[in-house]
């Protein structure tokens, strides 16, 4: 190795580093390690764990690629239109509306986090207040177009199997139109991989305050931004 | 147009003159061609993968192909959208662009070290493996094994033998620069050896910290390191190899030296410094500490310096060398001005991305496919075109077929390209026009039934593209059979030539004069 590759090798070091230090160090410092808020006087934290069948549904979010197409980021009113579009917002324990963008802390409970990078679909933050009970998510995977017939969604016929019913009605049982009905006697009920996803995709809602402090990034006073 | 191309093909003597070059050509002959033929086999897979792909973003079936396809991904898994996307985009990023990479850098190196590659059965063995690798990881993603995390879908074991392969090809290749003659030292050494550097880095910390041992909770630090790796694989692997490619046969191949040369190490120190920031296109706006976004954000913008100073090297000696030579020169040149061109090109849009109010528009468009394909289908595969129909005659000696496949070849991805490039592009702005509307009546729906359009419109230009890259494939299958052909049928006559004296009584032409 001679000096002159030596020196020219230590200054593509020293400039990888410095990149490396400001993308990837810098914000581990802050963002690595955020533990959640506890209310004072109580046990509540802020934001609470999602269940265990949700983890489960992460791994087929991920596997089938729906976040190339769906983000879950909702971005202030200052730097983007999603509080308009309507992601932002969820109903907190009370019933009230909790409209806002979403914070570093709002994913310290997710094993892997699906922000995304194309808006093909609707963001998914807040899914979970938009359908809020199973079966119109799972007949929404089915057949996307029987409830927006307008819709660029695949569907996820995968996740299903048709099955003869025996004895009384599975209590999963896709309710579909009849263009998409299974024949009589038959039955579409969800896999243990479509059972999952929708839970987890039930988990995506923050329907919870985080003042802006708490929020895991560096609080920065009105007054000193122009 | 009409002088763009030669009318025929040179059949032989591509053999360089200098007996040290030759030797060097020998050495990588069969490391390389296998890096060529693996790479072309994987680009017409993640080619043929998009057209499906994209075909699916528009549901409409209007064609039987089109229903077909959509019964496909509706009731089979592995067909869904979100594995073949993915797959595809893997397929051209590693399979293609990384593959063909890796066999110009093993060139390069030997080449302008003027030294003949040491036991070329080691190299061999890591393109096997490399391969092995991609095979591996595109059928994990299939099978529902992928990883989910954006170029990082290979599982942690299809990457461990893609970052084992990739590291011994690659001290291999830096050992033969490390024993170069002295005196041999030329920028392009250096944009590929920072390359070579750079993925053996991005590959491990993007693998090992978001694959192999994910970090549970570490929450948007994975989008972060992500973000870091997607623009480092662009940025910092994919265009410094084009480049040292472009710097050394752009000169070469025209007969003039680099114009603005005091410039090249100028270029080259700022890319590496600004363009690796690019990485916060994917974060503005989004829940990450603002001070990184806005420091990202100022040095990514300055990224205008140094691709003016390489638009100002390559593609001013280019229609220098147009200027006095009336025409581009041959097969190779065409490719190559077109890639410096589309550098200029997937620079701009960098630049444009790094304005924040641009950037807001975009930032979930398909102009980031946009920017996307202009690295890796627009700028990389118009290096590999061109240095590819460079090197492979050199190294077998034996010419291209065709000048009339490569004239489709050349136009088919050209147009294909542009216009894909120019639909993703326009329609980005128009989808973002939809998603950024401050009335709160527009929805969801209505910015994807503008976008259907442009996705229609980017199917047919992947389709034309997935037909030039075809013609390529099947001329190089070609002209290997013909080159096999000859070989066997020249040692055959040799033999045949040898063995006739004590083979037998030969009987003796009969003479015109005693026949008549």
């Amino acid at each position: 190795m001679n000096p002159t590759f030596r020196s020219f090798f230590t200054l593509i070091l020293a400039i990888f580093m410095f990149t490396w230090l400001g993308l990837v160090v810098f914000p581990w410092i802050y963002l690595g390690h955020l533990p959640p808020i506890q209310d004072e006087g109580s046990t509540d934290i802020t934001p609470w764990d999602s269940s265990g069948a949700a983890h489960q549904g992460e791994h087929i979010y991920a596997v089938n690629g729906c976040a190339y197409c769906h983000t879950q980021q909702v971005r202030a009113s200052s730097s983007g239109a999603d509080l308009v579009r309507g992601w932002g917002t969820a109903k907190d324990d009370d019933g009230k509306d909790v409209t806002r963008r979403t914070y570093p802390r709002d994913y310290i409970w997710q094993g892997q986090v699906f922000l995304g990078n194309s808006r093909e679909g609707a963001d998914l933050s807040n899914v979970a207040q938009r359908f809020p009970d199973a079966g119109k998510l799972y007949s929404y995977l089915y057949d996307p177009a029987v409830l927006n017939p307008h819709s660029s969604m695949p569907a996820y016929r995968f996740l299903f199997v048709t099955q003869k019913i025996s004895g009384q009605p599975s209590q999963d049982a896709v309710v579909l139109p009849d263009a998409d009905a299974p024949p009589a006697g038959y039955e579409v009920v969800p896999t243990e991989d479509g059972k999952s996803l929708v839970a987890y995709l039930l988990s995506l809602k923050k329907g919870y305050h985080l003042k802006p402090d708490e929020a895991g990034i560096p609080y920065v006073p009105p007054s000193t931004k122009s | 147009m009409a002088t763009l191309f030669p009318t025929t093909v040179a059949p032989r003597g591509f053999v360089s003159t200098d007996p040290e070059l030759a030797a060097v050509d020998a050495s990588v002959r069969w490391p390389v061609l296998v890096c060529f033929l693996s790479a072309v086999h994987w680009m017409v897979v993640g080619t043929v993968l998009l057209v499906y792909a994209s075909s699916l973003t528009h549901p409409q079936d209007a064609f039987p192909i089109l229903s077909w396809f959509i019964d496909l991904s509706n009731n089979f898994s592995m067909f869904t959208y979100g594995r073949v996307y993915p797959a595809a985009i893997d397929a051209l990023v590693y399979g293609w662009a990384s593959t063909a990479g890796l066999g110009l850098a093993a060139w390069l190196l030997a080449r302008m070290s003027r030294q003949p590659i040491f036991a070329p059965a080691a190299l061999m063995t890591a393109v096997v493996f490399w391969n092995l690798g991609v095979a591996i990881g595109l059928t994990a993603i299939f099978l529902g094994d992928s990883t989910g995390v954006e170029l990082l879908e290979f599982p942690a074991y299809a990457s461990w033998i893609l970052w084992v392969a990739y590291a011994i090809f690659a001290l291999w290749t830096v050992a033969t620069y490390l024993g170069r003659r002295p005196g041999y030292d030329h920028i392009a050494q250096a944009w590929v050896i920072v390359a070579l550097f750079a993925f053996s880095w991005l590959y491990a910390a993007g693998s090992i910290l978001l694959s192999s041992h994910p970090l549970p909770g570490s929450g948007v630090m994975q989008e972060i390191i992500d973000a870091w790796y997607v623009h480092g694989i662009f940025t910092l692997w994919l265009a410094p190899l084009g480049l040292g490619l472009l710097y050394y046969l752009i000169p070469k191949v025209s007969g003039l030296s680099i114009r603005y040369g005091s410039k090249t190490w100028v270029a080259f120190w700022t890319w590496i410094i600004f363009a690796p920031w690019t990485a916060v296109h994917d974060l503005v706006g989004g829940p990450f500490p603002a001070e990184t976004v806005t420091t990202g954000l100022c040095l990514s913008g300055l990224i205008f310096i140094p691709v003016a100073f390489i638009g100002f090297n390559l593609v001013s000696t280019a229609f220098e060398a147009e200027e006095k030579q009336g025409h581009h020169g041959g097969v190779v040149f065409p490719f190559l001005v077109l890639a410096a061109m589309a550098f200029v090109a997937a620079g701009i849009s960098e630049q444009l991305l790094s304005i924040r109010a641009v950037n807001q528009l975009l930032r979930f468009t398909m102009f980031r496919q946009c920017n996307e394909f202009l690295w890796v289908y627009g700028f990389f595969s118009f290096v590999a075109f061109g240095s590819i129909y460079y090197i492979v005659p050199r190294l077998l000696d034996f010419g291209w077929r065709s000048a009339l496949l490569v004239k489709i070849h050349y136009y088919t991805s050209f147009y294909g390209i542009l216009l894909v490039i120019a639909m993703l592009g326009f329609g980005g702005v128009m989808q973002g026009n939809m998603l950024e509307n401050p009335d709160p009546a527009v929805t969801i729906t209505s910015a994807s039934s503008v976008s259907v359009s442009f996705h229609i419109a980017a199917t047919m230009c992947i389709s034309l593209i997935a037909i030039g890259n075809g013609v390529f494939a099947l001329h190089l299958g070609w002209m290997l059979i013909d080159w096999l052909r000859l070989r066997v049928r020249g040692n055959r006559l040799a033999s045949e030539i040898l063995v006739e004296p004590y083979d037998g009584d030969v009987a003796a032409p009969a003479s015109p004069e005693v026949a008549a």
